[in-house]
């Protein structure tokens, strides 16, 4: 089958694949084990966390960004592959920067949850450029882009002084505009009959919603496993609960309202149902009763529905408008719920100076997302990648061993 | 349905964040909780101990009854979408009048125990739907919803407060009364023009599959249902370990059963998909009890049996007979095995397993549930008979298209 495709990946996947695990293993080899000083009730405990991220990077944003028609097999695969790699080289450039700033390198179940969670902020760009790039173009935006968030990181803890449980702050808005630039670079204009490909169809669309509802399930544990305090995380659980429910509620009313015909779209559904479970990431455990969660999941239906109608582009996952404009209003949320509070002497500890300091990180990272992914968007362009052709957009047929009369069954 | 439904589930959704602005706040961890093993805990420490087993149920609520309806050919988006929507407004709904009923005039203080409450509430919503599938608007869902939910509050506030019975697994006041409430909603819909059955009634190879990742989802979580908000330490221990053995009794049953009723010995997939599940609703009044495994695994093979059973015989007979038609068949999941667990727990209270309840209010409890539901499923039948939901034609039932845009360009 391979021969019928000119731009074969065999000579380039296979040796980069295995040079890149290769290198892993033996800078992973200078990494140890340190004593295990949490107790059991806390092991458990990150390890639970831990369990919840993989649900959420394999089952949910794998099969979400399934729900295209012939592309089903690179979906959830290449999540698998590139969590995996985001995985390890997180852990690396982590306990780097840990050695070059402490001269101590740390190596522990605790490391691997942010490190998963550079993992997920990679899967959810992928999801822009997915079925128009090849797994060594993926590999490279896994590699450039986990060590973005790394570069964050680590300015964001020395210069702002912001702890690493911040990162929740930034990180559906970094990991949208990185993919949309990233998209936006990668753009050639799709051949004729695109649309059809990437039709859904009853089958893929129903995978598309499996990925959703895992992600809609974990989404509090997501935005509470940064917290420290267990009275606090529970506020981030309860406030993540409410907002994802009523923005279920309201994308699906506001899309039916939407058609012309007042049908219910479900690709809408797919994504705006999680907007609200990203609009509350930044602010959940700071809001104090249900009913401002529940208005914030509301706008955020409202928000992502609107720009799933308005912003026309080429993005069929809807990162932007599922990741990107509610993760903009949820720091707008966080940062009227520290004005507030410290105005009416609720919540003492955030000054002023603070504040700017926390707008001054927020606007690091969106420049920071900007230029990664310029800069990845523009590398992965060049030729030696043997990218598909436009004409091979959306088609697992590119990468798979498939048989001809299965996919027109399928 | 271009302003009608979208409106109203738009206002309600307004008006719930008000009624929640009004009546609900956060619990603090200012009242400690004492513990029986003589450690006190804080709130916290308990909703993180508990937040795992709610996990799983909301995993058991969304994939797995979402899945679960998904059997259809043409009727999986609004299976498991229908699903989602009406579980995620059932839910803030049903934390309000809950926690209106168990308050007592105060703020409602929403804690572990609240959500999972609120995801058992929808839980009847789900079964009755599933006796109804295919057959109604969103619309009607929609009200039924706000019904449903507050006729099982009621009903669950008689049997826990007044008659004081056990339902650790909710068999009767969830299950039963979900299967009875949708029975008799769909007996009041009954459609005569689709007496011969409907071309699009019917599965594919593709929808079975489907329908099987919601069957493997339910049977995997179902010990966390029914052990979710048992007391913590041997109760809660008994509660899981005697689900997982009346499941897996069930299992066996019901494939034999189902090979031994089918025409040539093969395997049903509507017998395989539901009636295994039969044995964690059956077992579920009494899996707190101190009855040993082997009791469990009694029950769970007895509703395996039944369950197949009343595919064969029962679903067809209600049909033509009784002008009731269930499309998924929850009389047989959750009706008939909900009322093998009221029962069971009358038995295991006859031998002395359990000090909690006595038989009279077991007794009550089951008939309150099974009464309950019929005549709150009537009443409500009769509500969403009236003309203006814009229900479906004949012609259109079981169908997608009429709510869902399918195979639309995915920008347009």
């Amino acid at each position: 089958m391979g021969s019928r495709y000119p731009r074969s990946i065999r000579s380039c996947l296979p040796l980069w694949a295995l040079l890149l695990e290769t290198a892993l293993l033996l800078l992973i080899f200078f990494t140890a084990y340190d004593v295990p000083l949490m107790d059991q009730k806390t092991f458990m405990g990150t390890y639970q966390v831990f369990q919840e991220f993989i649900i959420m990077a394999v089952l949910g944003l794998g099969f979400l960004n399934a729900s295209l028609q012939k592309q089903g097999w690179s979906s959830v695969a290449f999540s698998l592959f590139m969590l995996v790699l985001a995985v390890q080289w997180a852990i690396l450039t982590d306990s780097f920067t840990d050695w070059l700033l402490s001269r101590k390198v740390p190596n522990k179940l605790t490391s691997i949850y942010p490190a998963s969670m550079s993992a997920i902020t990679v899967l959810i760009s992928a999801g822009m450029v997915l079925g128009k790039a090849n797994l060594v173009q993926l590999t490279v935006m896994t590699l450039l882009e986990v060590t973005a968030i790394g570069i964050m990181r680590t300015v964001g803890s020395t210069f702002f002084q912001l702890d690493h449980h911040m990162d929740i702050l930034f990180f559906p808005t970094f990991a949208a505009y990185f993919g949309v630039i990233v998209a936006r670079c990668l753009a050639k204009p799709l051949p004729k009959g695109w649309e059809k490909k990437t039709q859904m169809a009853t089958p893929s669309s129903l995978f598309g919603m499996l990925g959703t509802l895992f992600l809609w399930i974990f989404w509090p544990s997501f935005n509470s496993a940064p917290l420290n305090l267990l009275e606090e995380k529970r506020t981030a659980l309860l406030n993540t609960y409410f907002a994802l429910a009523v923005s279920a509620v309201t994308a699906t009313s506001v899309s039916a309202l939407a058609h012309p015909h007042g049908k219910i779209n479900l690709l809408h559904v797919h994504n705006a149902v999680l907007a609200g479970g990203v609009a509350s990431s930044a602010p959940a455990y700071l809001i104090s009763s249900p009913w401002i969660a529940m208005v914030l999941g509301l706008l955020a239906g409202l928000i992502s529905i609107g720009g799933a109608k308005c912003l026309v582009t080429q993005d069929f996952s809807g990162v932007h408008y599922t990741f990107g404009l509610p993760g903009l209003l949820g720091v707008a949320t966080y940062i009227m719920l520290l004005l507030w509070n410290s105005s009416s002497k609720v919540w003492v500890p955030r000054t002023g100076n603070q504040m700017l300091t926390m707008m001054g990180a927020f606007s690091f990272a969106v420049l920071m997302s900007l230029a990664s992914g310029l800069l990845t968007g523009l590398l992965l362009r060049l030729k030696i990648w043997k990218a598909p052709h436009e004409a091979k957009y959306f088609e697992d047929q590119t990468f798979w061993e498939l048989h001809p009369h299965l996919f027109l069954h399928f | 349905m271009r302003f009608s439904f979208p409106l109203m589930a738009l206002g309600l959704e307004v008006a719930m964040i008000v009624l929640f602005g009004l009546f609900a706040e956060y619990e603090t961890d200012h009242g400690m909780i004492y513990q029986p093993n003589t450690t006190q805990i804080t709130e916290s420490e308990r909703f993180f101990q508990l937040y795992p087993l709610f996990q799983d149920v909301h995993v058991m609520i969304f994939v797995g009854f979402g899945f679960l309806m998904t059997f259809l050919k043409k009727y999986g988006f609004s299976g498991v979408g229908i699903n989602l929507f009406v579980a995620a407004l059932g839910l803030q709904w049903g934390i309000i009048i809950q926690g209106i009923l168990h308050s007592h005039g105060e703020k409602i203080q929403i804690g572990i125990k609240n959500i999972i409450n609120a995801d058992f509430s929808t839980a009847t919503v789900l079964i009755s739907f599933g006796a109804v599938l295919g057959k109604t608007s969103p619309i009607q869902m929609l009200i039924m919803t706000i019904l449903e939910i507050a006729a099982f509050a009621g009903n669950e506030y008689l049997v826990g407060e007044i008659f004081q019975a056990t339902d650790i697994g909710a068999s009767m006041t969830i299950h039963a009364f979900g299967a009875y409430f949708g029975l008799a909603v769909a007996g009041i819909l009954y459609r005569s023009g689709l007496r011969k059955g409907h071309r699009n009634e019917e599965s594919t190879y593709n929808s079975d599959l489907f329908a099987m990742i919601g069957t493997i989802f339910l049977w995997i979580f179902w010990p966390s249902f029914n052990s979710a908000i048992a007391e913590p330490g041997d109760e809660q221990n008994r509660a899981i370990v005697n689900t997982y053995f009346s499941l897996a009794a069930c299992v066996l049953t019901a494939f034999a059963f189902s090979s031994l009723v089918t025409h040539g010995g093969k395997l049903n997939m509507v017998h395989i998909q539901n009636a295994t599940l039969a044995g964690g609703v059956a077992v579920g009044t009494c899996a707190d009890m101190d009855i040993s495994p082997y009791v469990a695994m009694i029950i769970g093979s007895i509703a395996g049996v039944v369950s197949v059973l009343g595919y064969k015989l029962l679903t067809p007979c209600f049909a033509t007979k009784l002008r009731i038609h269930d499309t998924c068949g929850v009389h047989n999941l959750h009706g008939l095995p909900g009322v093998i667990g009221g029962l069971a727990s009358i038995v295991a209270i006859v031998m002395g397993k359990s000090k909690k309840s006595t038989i009279a209010m077991q007794a009550a409890a089951l008939g309150s549930s099974i009464g309950t539901a019929i005549v709150g499923g009537i009443l409500t039948g009769l509500i969403l008979k009236i003309p203006f939901w814009e229900q479906p034609s004949d012609q259109n039932c079981y169908d997608d298209s009429v709510y869902w845009e399918v195979k639309v360009g995915r920008s347009k």
